[in-house]
């Protein structure tokens, strides 16, 4: 077949990809950058505001943290499951998959549930005497953190069960012929072993919580806003294209520029320069 | 007590099916010793449970007087190469076979002597900073077993190491294991399911079947005095009659033919067997009146340096193998001498 | 595998951590009470009847289950072909390309909801139906490419350069050789992009108006201004469905093919 047929059966994605996601892009973006002549005045004046600094600090702040301590809760639980014998990772897998495959405003309505001024946590510390009124647990920089923790650990289970599949299990007790206990085996063998899939996850979580627009607007309430709340209050509240664009353009290349990162961590951490068998 | 002890080790996964059946087994300090068998018959659990990787359900493993049945895997102090050579693909050759070292926490220098001195006896001295992945399958074999031996075991374990090479390699890379382990005169267990590697690179063989050591003793011994027709069959037994006693080393096959041994045997021995080449065919009516019996030519095969022949005799089909000038084609009938030496009665 | 205690257990504590928060939810849903309250009093459905009566869940239901349907099949029509050119020939930029493909998903969703809002709804004045369609395709359209992409890599290809030798036109060996060898990525591919457009949000919350809004979103709002069982409801009976889909998924391609 020639080139010339395999560009026609592209071109109705091309097309539509290009009119109806990088037309549409370029449209906000670009007034941001043009005012009369080519300016940067719309992202200086944005940096200028400690207000909106906060609200970038804060995304990115709290989109570290879910990070690390996914990687922290994933890690074991998917070296167990990949290490569990076969019917059980079937139903481990599936109790993972459940909460991912559940719609995120359920997943966050369960947090209100627990953390709420009426919520499970008050009621019991309440009735228990720890506390003689409800602290505030929703509406807070750790409801976020909790609730996108939620959102997130399965993605990163997910990603890290296949890659400790892919870990021959006689490397490990290789190691420990060799002298190592189990924890140090683990440590020195199979956590560097696992970076691959580590970075991977790690890429899906941060950047999932950088961009998710549900747990921050049902969790997090108006005075903790993400970029992506913030995006919205601007663009369908306040009606300020201007700063939705700016914020938009701020959120694509936080993206783009964590994932170099994370690449280059993972291309330093892996001292071969290729992927892992 | 022997160096290795292994007494009534049982092993089960679900509490019903035995693994392995209450096995026993002595290694003498210094000596290779193969588990063979075919698949399944749990050579490579025994292996594992030596190792600390399979705890046992019953019975009890010493090494040195000393009980290990409890001692974890990595305060053993065994080597092992592994069938995968399960290399770390993180780490540099060096820093594969300094890994056991580090974990001793030897000096520095202590470990980069004795890592080189290792590389240098396994000729791998040049790849040092290469990883796993950059050598050849034979390279490999050789980090495994140097990355095994630097710690100084007290044991050798090598599950089924040659398996992934190729012939020729195979037959250089055991003939370098046993010159190793003679030079270093460590005490070795080697797994394999190839009676031919087994034969050349053991002190003693441990036949292995569904769980339990059938026969164990040096190869020539096993080569040409099988126990059991399990071992027989393994070994290269092609030939299978039943005899009955009759008369001091006088045994009488099922048509009523009379064969003489040269051997003692017991009662509950009462299967004859012979190697296809220990079986001499010639011609209609010749040989000695016992141990003789005629049959009829159905297939011939050229086997290359002999012929092989399967003769339908009154004790059944027997399998010979001949490489006498006088052949013999099918339709012809013969005459087959089995000889007092040879016969092996299971 | 040999006994390690506190990794069991502490994997224990992770599940409890994934399944309880789900688990209340579910109990919260029984409660007699006008407002959720856990652990509940009395027993009752009369929650779940309510969802029924509330005409715009029931609605928004049947726009979602239409917008993600449709979405998701227009990105099995452009992406199958464009998966399977990029698979088959070895263009000069194919993975420039394949990248441009995927793009989709490194542009965060309230971009692309953004973006398509102020694009279609407010310059090109088209009706939000169609805006909300086109961002439910943008977001599917990755889905097919990878999934579909890998099946096809899986491929021999040589299987339908025979079935041209024996007479095949090019477009019919595609339909009677290549198809029917990659209908499970086809089909995996759409579950998860028809999963993942029934649950969007990002993308939705820009894209409604009136009459025009998917399940999640009205189930949001609703959220922001109600705190009473039928979210509970709700919540249990998109559990129940998320159930059945995963049910399906395991029986015919196994729940691996979308992990």
């Amino acid at each position: 077949m020639s080139k010339k047929t395999s560009y026609l059966i592209l071109a109705p994605g091309l097309v539509l990809l290009l009119f109806f996601l990088i037309l549409p892009l370029v449209s906000v973006i670009w007034p941001t950058f043009y005012d009369g002549g080519v300016t940067f005045n719309a992202y200086l004046e944005f940096f200028q505001d400690m207000y909106n600094v906060g609200i970038l600090y804060r995304t990115i702040k709290i989109s570290l943290i879910v990070t690390l301590i996914s990687i922290l809760f994933g890690v074991p639980t998917a070296y167990f499951i990949a290490n569990s014998p076969k019917k059980w990772r079937g139903l481990l897998m599936s109790l993972t998959l459940f909460p991912l495959l559940t719609n995120s405003v359920v997943r966050s309505f369960a947090w209100i549930n627990i953390l709420g001024r009426t919520g499970i946590i008050n009621n019991l510390m309440l009735a228990s005497g720890l506390i003689s009124e409800p602290i505030t647990l929703l509406y807070t920089e750790f409801a976020i953190i909790i609730g996108s923790f939620y959102l997130f650990l399965p993605v990163m289970i997910i990603s890290l069960v296949g890659t400790f599949e892919n870990i021959d299990t006689e490397i490990m007790e290789a190691a420990e012929t060799l002298g190592a206990n189990r924890l140090t085996a683990f440590i020195k063998v199979i956590l560097p072993l696992s970076i691959p899939g580590v970075i991977i996850g790690s890429i899906l979580v941060f950047t999932g919580t950088l961009t998710a627009y549900t747990t921050p607007q049902l969790l997090g309430g108006n005075r903790n806003m993400m970029m992506s709340t913030f995006l919205y209050q601007n663009a369908m509240a306040l009606g300020d294209w201007q700063s939705a664009s700016v914020i938009a353009l701020i959120m694509i290349v936080t993206t783009l520029l964590v994932m170099k990162v994370f690449n280059m961590i993972a291309a330093k951490l892996d001292k071969r320069g290729e992927k892992y068998a | 007590m022997s160096f290795v002890d292994l007494e009534d080790i049982r092993v089960s996964y679900d509490g019903k099916n035995n693994i392995l059946k209450d096995l026993n087994l002595s290694i003498e300090k210094g000596e290779l010793v193969s588990l063979l068998g075919p698949s399944g018959c749990g050579k490579t659990t025994t292996l594992r449970v030596i190792a600390g990787l399979i705890e046992p359900n019953d019975g009890a493993f010493s090494v040195d007087g000393a009980n290990l049945t409890k001692v974890p895997v990595h305060k053993r102090n065994f080597g092992m190469v592994f069938q995968s050579y399960a290399l770390f693909p993180h780490l540099t050759i060096k820093e594969n076979v300094g890994f056991g070292l580090k974990l001793r926490k030897e000096s520095k220098e202590t470990i980069h002597k004795k890592v080189m001195e290792m590389l240098e006896v396994t000729g791998l001295a040049d790849y040092a900073d290469r990883y796993p992945k950059q050598l050849s399958g034979g390279q490999r074999q050789r980090v495994a077993l140097a990355r095994a031996l630097v710690i100084e075991p007290k044991l050798l374990l090598l599950d089924e190491p040659l398996s992934n090479l190729d012939a020729k390699l195979r037959i250089n890379m055991r003939l370098e294991i046993k010159k190793i382990q003679q030079r270093l005169g460590i005490t070795s267990v080697f797994v394999t399911h190839d009676q031919e590697e087994c034969f050349s690179i053991s002190d003693k063989v441990a036949v292995m079947n569904q769980g339990v050591i059938e026969q164990f003793d040096t190869p020539e011994v096993i080569y040409n005095h099988p126990k059991t027709e399990f071992v027989a069959r393994f070994i290269g037994f092609e030939n299978f009659f039943d005899l009955t006693l009759v008369d001091d080393h006088t045994y009488a096959a099922g048509d009523g033919s009379l064969f003489k041994t040269a051997h003692t045997w017991e009662t509950t021995q009462k299967v004859g067997t012979i190697r296809p080449e220990d079986i001499t065919i010639l011609s209609k009516q010749s040989g000695p009146a016992v141990n003789t019996i005629p049959g009829t030519v159905k297939v011939r095969t050229f086997l290359g340096k002999s012929y092989q022949y399967e003769v339908e005799t009154p004790i059944g089909k027997l399998l010979v193998q001949d490489s006498d000038e006088t052949t013999y084609t099918s339709g012809d009938e013969v005459s087959l001498y089995i000889s007092e030496e040879k016969l092996i009665l299971v | 595998m040999r006994k390690q205690r506190g990794l069991s257990i502490f994997v224990l504590l992770v599940f409890a951590f994934l399944c309880l928060p789900l688990l209340i939810i579910t109990v919260t849903a029984f409660g007699e009470q006008p407002s959720i309250q856990f652990p509940i009093e009395g027993f009752t459905f009369q929650w779940f009847k309510k969802v029924f009566e509330i005409s715009s869940f029931v609605d928004s239901f049947f726009l979602s289950l239409q917008i993600s349907s449709l979405a998701t099949l227009l990105a099995l029509a452009v992406g199958i072909p464009a998966a399977y050119a990029l698979a088959r020939y070895k263009l000069p930029k194919t993975a420039w390309l394949k990248s441009f493909f995927l793009s989709p998903t490194v542009i965060p969703g309230v971009v692309v909801g953004y973006a398509l809002f102020q694009f279609v709804v407010v310059q090109l004045q088209l009706p939000i139906f169609q805006g909300l369609l086109l961002g439910h395709f943008l977001i599917s359209l990755p889905y097919v490419i990878r999934v579909v992409g890998s099946s096809l890599e899986q491929l021999d290809f040589s299987i339908e350069e025979v079935a041209w030798t024996l007479g095949c036109t090019k477009p019919l060996a595609f339909i009677k050789v290549v198809l029917p060898n990659i209908t499970s990525g086809i089909f995996a591919s759409f579950m998860l992009a028809f999963i993942n457009s029934f649950n969007n949000i990002p993308v939705s919350q820009f894209l409604s108006g009136p009459g025009v809004a998917t399940l999640p979103t009205t189930l949001m709002s609703y959220i922001e201004y109600n705190y009473d069982p039928t979210v509970s409801a709700l919540s249990v009976l998109l559990m129940l469905g998320t159930i059945i889909l995963m049910y399906l998924i395991e029986k015919t391609l196994g729940l691996a093919s979308v992990a």
